[in-house]
């Protein structure tokens, strides 16, 4: 609300070529909605977010959990961990739009390579934070190695997982939407890139909530129910 | 009498410290031993070894049978599973079909009392019911083998005694071989038939055997 008030403060001072306010940014937002294109370019950037998150979080997840389990894969991963999470984003986008060209492919290989390591990194250092009195219980109880991943360490693991995932998503939202600006015929960026060289401000700031629309739609539709599932016993 | 547990010139040490050297001792099955000793002598050592949490570095453990379970000093439940799921966990892993391990759960944690509280997580239970709990997991199993390591040291007197009674009870109905391990005399002399006093004189392991009638 007081972000609201701000937004609209400033743009009663500021030109309109510079700032929408949000009553134009609203009008334009529900102007676009009843178009086919709105769906086009947002359907584009959803899906990409989507299958980024789900590749790069699987594979961050799998390696985070051997590297958790042994110290020597730790160890071998290491130096491929500190290059992903090093390297500006913006050299990566460079680099996937040279390898993949323009579209999908190049935004989805940019989100995963960007969400791995944060993955990663939480889950190998949650399952070396698990209780390791819980693990011996598991041990003597003969619990298999799929029951102790399932039921002692994907629990122990969900609070911190689920805080990267979230994390995670904003970052792939911003770097997807970056890519798109700078390398690709559709999705939003690619429409704020356009209403920008048209000078069409409010339909630029209609995209951006827009932008706003797709990580919440990740953080508080999919992701906070599972991390509330998770961590319910902590209530 | 069978032997439940032999142990033969076993060692065993942490990097270059030794706390178990060459300890030989036998357990006949269906014996309720205790296990007396000053700290640091390896009493839960030796409960570790004999679950196959830890290896001997040197001789020989042999088990009548690998149906082990084992009652912490502290409770170790899963924070994030209910009390009923913490019981049935250990029954579903031992291959037990999904209903059949909620019914036996439920049919012990009703003898330990608890049936009310089968929804609760261990946070929202007290001590002696968390140990309660713990108990009915590793009794629930009708293991051949059971290992209590001080389970009730961190309880009052009043729930001490209680879930003494219990354990007593459970003897009765259900046959097994018992080591408890306790710094308490008088806490074994009302559980155990048979005392192990552990004691390390000039670099060697004892046992002290003390049967009573």
């Amino acid at each position: 609300m007081l972000l609201l008030v701000g937004w609209q403060i400033l743009s009663l001072n500021m030109h309109a070529i510079v700032l929408a306010s949000p009553m134009q940014t609203i009008t334009s937002l529900w102007v676009m909605l009843q178009t086919p294109y709105f769906f086009e370019h947002f359907s584009i950037t959803l899906m990409r977010v989507s299958i980024g998150l789900l590749i790069g979080g699987f594979v961050g997840f799998f390696l985070g959990i051997i590297a958790g389990l042994s110290r020597d894969i730790k160890c071998l991963l290491e130096p491929l961990r500190w290059l992903t999470m090093s390297i500006p984003p913006v050299v990566v986008v460079v680099l996937a739009m040279l390898w993949f060209g323009m579209g999908s492919t190049m935004a989805i290989f940019l989100i995963a390579v960007l969400i791995a390591p944060t993955i990663y990194i939480n889950t190998a250092r949650g399952i070396e934070m698990v209780d390791k009195d819980l693990v011996e219980v598991a041990r003597i109880y003969k619990f298999s190695a799929f029951t102790i991943l399932k039921d002692v360490y994907t629990p122990a693991i969900a609070g911190p997982l689920s805080a990267a995932i979230v994390l995670g998503t904003c970052q792939a939202a911003r770097v997807v939407v970056m890519a798109e600006l700078l390398g690709a015929n559709e999705g939003v960026g690619y429409a704020i890139g356009f209403t920008r060289s048209n000078l069409e401000i409010p339909q630029l700031f209609a995209w951006v909530l827009t932008t706003l629309f797709i990580v919440a739609i990740f953080e508080f539709i999919l992701f906070r129910p599972i991390q509330n599932y998770f961590t319910r016993w902590k209530e | 009498m069978n032997k439940a547990i032999t142990f033969d010139k076993v060692s065993k040490n942490y990097g270059s410290k030794e706390i178990i050297c060459d300890l030989s001792f036998s357990i006949n099955t269906q014996d309720v031993v205790g296990l007396l000793g000053p700290s640091g002598v390896g009493k839960t050592t030796i409960l570790k070894m004999i679950s196959g949490l830890e290896k001997p570095t040197s001789g020989k453990i042999t088990l009548f049978s690998k149906k082990i379970s084992y009652v912490f000093q502290e409770p170790r439940l899963f924070p994030w599973k209910t009390t009923l799921e913490n019981v049935a966990l250990p029954l579903e892993a031992s291959g037990l079909s999904q209903n059949e391990s909620i019914q036996k759960a439920k049919e012990y944690l009703d003898s330990m009392k608890l049936i009310d509280f089968i929804d609760y997580y261990p946070s929202k239970l007290s001590g002696g019911m968390r140990q309660r709990v713990s108990l009915a997991r590793a009794l629930s199993l009708k293991p051949d083998i059971l290992l209590l390591d001080e389970p009730f040291s961190a309880l009052d007197t009043k729930m001490k005694d209680s879930l003494v009674e219990i354990l007593l009870n459970s003897l009765k109905e259900q046959a097994m071989t018992v080591l408890y391990v306790s710094h308490f005399p008088q806490e074994v002399d009302k559980i155990a038939n048979k005392t192990f006093t552990i004691s390390c004189k000039d670099n060697f392991s004892t046992s002290t055997a003390t049967t009573r009638g």
